[in-house]
């Protein structure tokens, strides 16, 4: 190898830049929105701090609202239609069910993840102390050949034992660990390039950065003849209960839910359905497992997108959205999105324009939509 | 921390500066933060021989062996003792590009154990390129489009067959404007975790550990009294092994040994800890007993850390080919092993504890006749 070549690797290396985000963040944006986002713990029914956040960035002239769930919305306008924007703000994780004798953490199921490809993972456990790092123990005897016809392991995320360093109950405790604690993934951002990054959460913290940055750049004094209600909605994942109490309290007329399009972009998938491009722009969710759009409702957003020179792709997938529990209450749901490659594991992708084209349609949205 | 505690821990630190040289408590962790993100896999040891050699005292002469090891000669009659780490920990090589810009993977030498490439699967990597760095992902398929059968055997049946790599673009000549080449090591992305109880874990962190021992050892070293004959060696390929009939040592300790032809040879590897009979991390460094008849060294090595106060623990585990490869008549080769709890995993496990305890016992040596 090149000394030179080996004297810029070692640069870089000096620098850390291997695990720093590789790109010095520009003037706010949905991307530099979602790079802040996206590292805030916020595992379903914790997503306190995500809350926060959200709150903290809205100007308070939208007069956003909070309920005891956490769910943050603010409504701007009057009349019809009523149009309903709604992220959620919740993620993937654990909860603390136990401490063991040996001062070993047990988990709850958390749905979602694939619990053997979190073996040996560092975690964090969010205490009210602070987080407290840890490990996920790979499962016992690793490291050892599987005898022929012996019967595959069971390793559910209740087989996690978490180590925190520590050899005690009371030393667990001492750092603060208890029942009921949050837990996620230690999270690691992979630059791929300026405008292209993957990590854990981008589902949904990019849906709530992209209407977070809607809500910052719209003009709401140009808002006339609807309503529309902005909404970042909790414990989605574990059964869409945030917007089940939401549902309760507005009734819209239309609900564009804003969360991934889970895309088969990648080279292990079937591209029979779910075959949208990565970098595509933004994206129609038309069916999923939990909502059909009728067709004349994904003809006026591609509309709508095309008046404003928006890349838009559709297509169908699977997975559910928060925007079906409004659908009985008599709205048509119509999720927006962006082609996410590895949904639910600890490397979820996204394309910056993607995102930024979906900001830009949530405007396109709220600005024509009648 | 009580304030009993601080004051224990104050203690320890201080006999331990006493018993190896002011200051080397802070050095072993603040070298091996900065060993920590340098890629080194067998055969692609360069970054981090380099950022060894720069981290040594400047009035220390290095030399390199063919393989990109180092080796330092300290005193001027011969090489009657040598210290060895290991410059490398197991990854993996480009052995291949698809058409749309995915990199495929290959082994340069045998994995530890049979399921080492799961961990793979949906994680972080970098790949290191005449460029520099480059940032990457296993593929894993998105979890909402498997059939609950496929998320099962997923895992379990994952092999390098299904290993592509991500790197962020859509076409072999996009990877290669990048930098990537045929060849370049792929390694887990770095990402040190500290843990409670003075524990750091990470990917390689049981190897580098003991390369960061051996830089403080040479800085101990350096600034005392001219030692007789201690050769310090961190060796390139070491998990590579050598051909031929019988055993099978390391290539990169055989070689060591044929190019410094030493007397007395202390090993510094890792050992598994937290099984039910395995070491246990946090007690010290081990002293490996795989014969019936242990050598001298092993004594002095027992004395040396006795009358420092540090801790070792010793036990009949298995030999390690470092060790295979010094089996001939008339050297004595003992291994003296941290102790690295989940070994081989993306977060090895090791006590900050230990690495100190391992400092001071070969400073200890050094500086009472061990080395003779």
């Amino acid at each position: 190898m090149k000394r030179a070549a080996l004297a810029l690797m070692m640069s870089v290396l000096a620098g850390g830049a291997v695990v720093r985000p590789a790109f010095p963040q520009e003037r706010p944006s949905a991307w530099s929105l979602l790079r802040q986002i996206v590292l805030i713990p916020g595992v379903s029914g914790h997503e306190e701090p995500v809350s926060d956040f959200i709150q903290k960035t809205l100007p308070a002239h939208l007069g956003a609202e909070r309920d005891a769930m956490n769910n943050v919305w603010f409504t701007a306008g009057s009349g019809k239609p009523h149009i309903l924007f709604v992220a959620h703000s919740d993620e993937l994780g654990w909860v603390v069910d136990r401490i063991t004798a040996e001062g070993r953490v047990k988990v709850k199921q958390g749905g979602g993840l694939l619990p053997q490809t979190c073996e040996a993972l560092p975690v964090l456990i969010h205490t009210a102390k602070g987080a407290v790092p840890g490990i996920i123990a790979p499962r016992p005897g690793y490291d050892e050949r599987r005898r022929e016809n012996a019967a595959p392991q069971v390793y559910s995320s209740e087989s996690f034992e978490i180590l925190l360093g520590v050899s005690s109950e009371k030393d667990a405790r001492d750092l603060g660990v208890s029942e009921g604690n949050p837990v996620t993934a230690r999270k690691i951002i992979v630059d791929y390039s300026p405008a292209q990054m993957s990590t854990r959460a981008v589902d949904d913290r990019a849906g709530c950065a992209a209407l977070l940055d809607a809500a910052l750049r719209f003009d709401w004094t140009r808002l006339k003849g609807k309503t529309v209600t902005f909404a970042w909605d909790v414990q989605e994942e574990t059964g869409l209960f945030g917007a089940a109490a939401l549902a309760k309290v507005l009734k819209p007329d239309y609900v564009f839910a804003i969360d991934t399009f889970v895309s088969s972009d990648s080279p292990l998938e079937s591209k029979r359905f779910g075959d949208l491009r990565v970098g595509g722009g933004a994206v129609v969710r038309a069916i999923d497992s939990s909502n059909i759009t009728p067709k004349p409702q994904i003809l006026r957003v591609l509309a709508v997108a095309r008046e404003h020179g928006i890349p838009i792709q559709a297509g169908n997938s699977r997975g559910g959205n928060d925007g079906s529990v409004f659908v009985p209450g008599g709205a048509v749901d119509i999720p927006l999105s962006w082609a996410g490659a590895y949904a639910h594991s600890l490397i979820e992708k996204i394309d910056r324009n993607d995102l930024e084209a979906l900001s830009a349609l949530i405007q396109a949205v709220v600005k024509d939509w009648n | 921390m009580t304030d009993a505690q601080k004051l224990k821990a104050a203690l320890v630190a201080v006999f331990l500066c006493m018993a190896a040289g002011a200051g080397r408590a802070a050095d072993v962790r603040d070298t091996l933060k900065a060993l920590f993100p340098v890629p080194s896999s067998t055969g692609s040891e360069q970054l981090l021989a380099e950022k060894i050699a720069t981290s040594l005292p400047k009035n220390l002469s290095t030399e390199r062996d063919g393989l990109g090891g180092i080796v330092v000669r300290l005193g001027k009659s011969g090489a009657e003792t040598l210290v060895l780490a290991a410059l490398d920990g197991y990854g993996y090589i480009v052995s291949g590009m698809t058409d749309d810009g995915y990199l495929r993977l290959d082994r340069p030498v045998a994995a530890p154990f049979a399921r080492f490439d799961a961990f793979l699967l949906g994680k972080p990597v970098i790949i290191s390129t005449r460029k520099g760095l480059v940032q990457g992902v296993v593929a894993q398929p998105a979890i909402h489009l498997l059939t609950p059968e496929r998320r099962k055997s997923l895992v379990e049946e994952f092999s390098l067959e299904a290993a592509f790599v991500d790197i962020g673009v859509r076409s072999a000549a996009e990877a290669k404007a990048k930098g990537v080449e045929l060849l370049d090591a792929v390694t887990f992305m770095p990402q040190l975790t500290e843990l409670a109880g003075d524990q750091w874990a990470g990917a390689g962190l049981g190897f580098k550990a003991g390369c960061a021992v051996l830089a403080g050892l040479a800085g101990t070293i350096s600034a005392g009294p001219e030692p007789g004959g201690i050769v310090l060696a961190w060796a390139a390929q070491t998990k590579a092994l050598a051909r031929g009939r019988g055993a099978r040592p390391s290539l990169g300790a055989a070689r060591m040994k044929n190019l410094l032809r030493p007397r007395r040879i202390i090993l510094i590897d890792t050992v598994q800890a937290g099984g039910l009979i395995a070491p246990i991390i946090g007690a010290g460094p081990v002293l490996i007993k795989a014969k019936e008849s242990p050598p001298l060294l092993a004594g002095e090595i027992e004395r040396a850390a006795a009358a420092a106060g540090l801790p070792l623990q010793s036990g009949a585990w298995a030999e390690s080919p470092l060790a295979t490869a010094f089996s001939d008549e008339g050297t004595e080769a003992v291994v003296l092993a941290i102790p690295v709890q989940f070994l081989n995993t993306p977060s090895e496990i090791v006590a900050m504890k230990d690495l100190e305890a391992l400092g001071g016992i070969l400073a200890a040596l050094s500086k009472t006749g061990g080395a003779k």
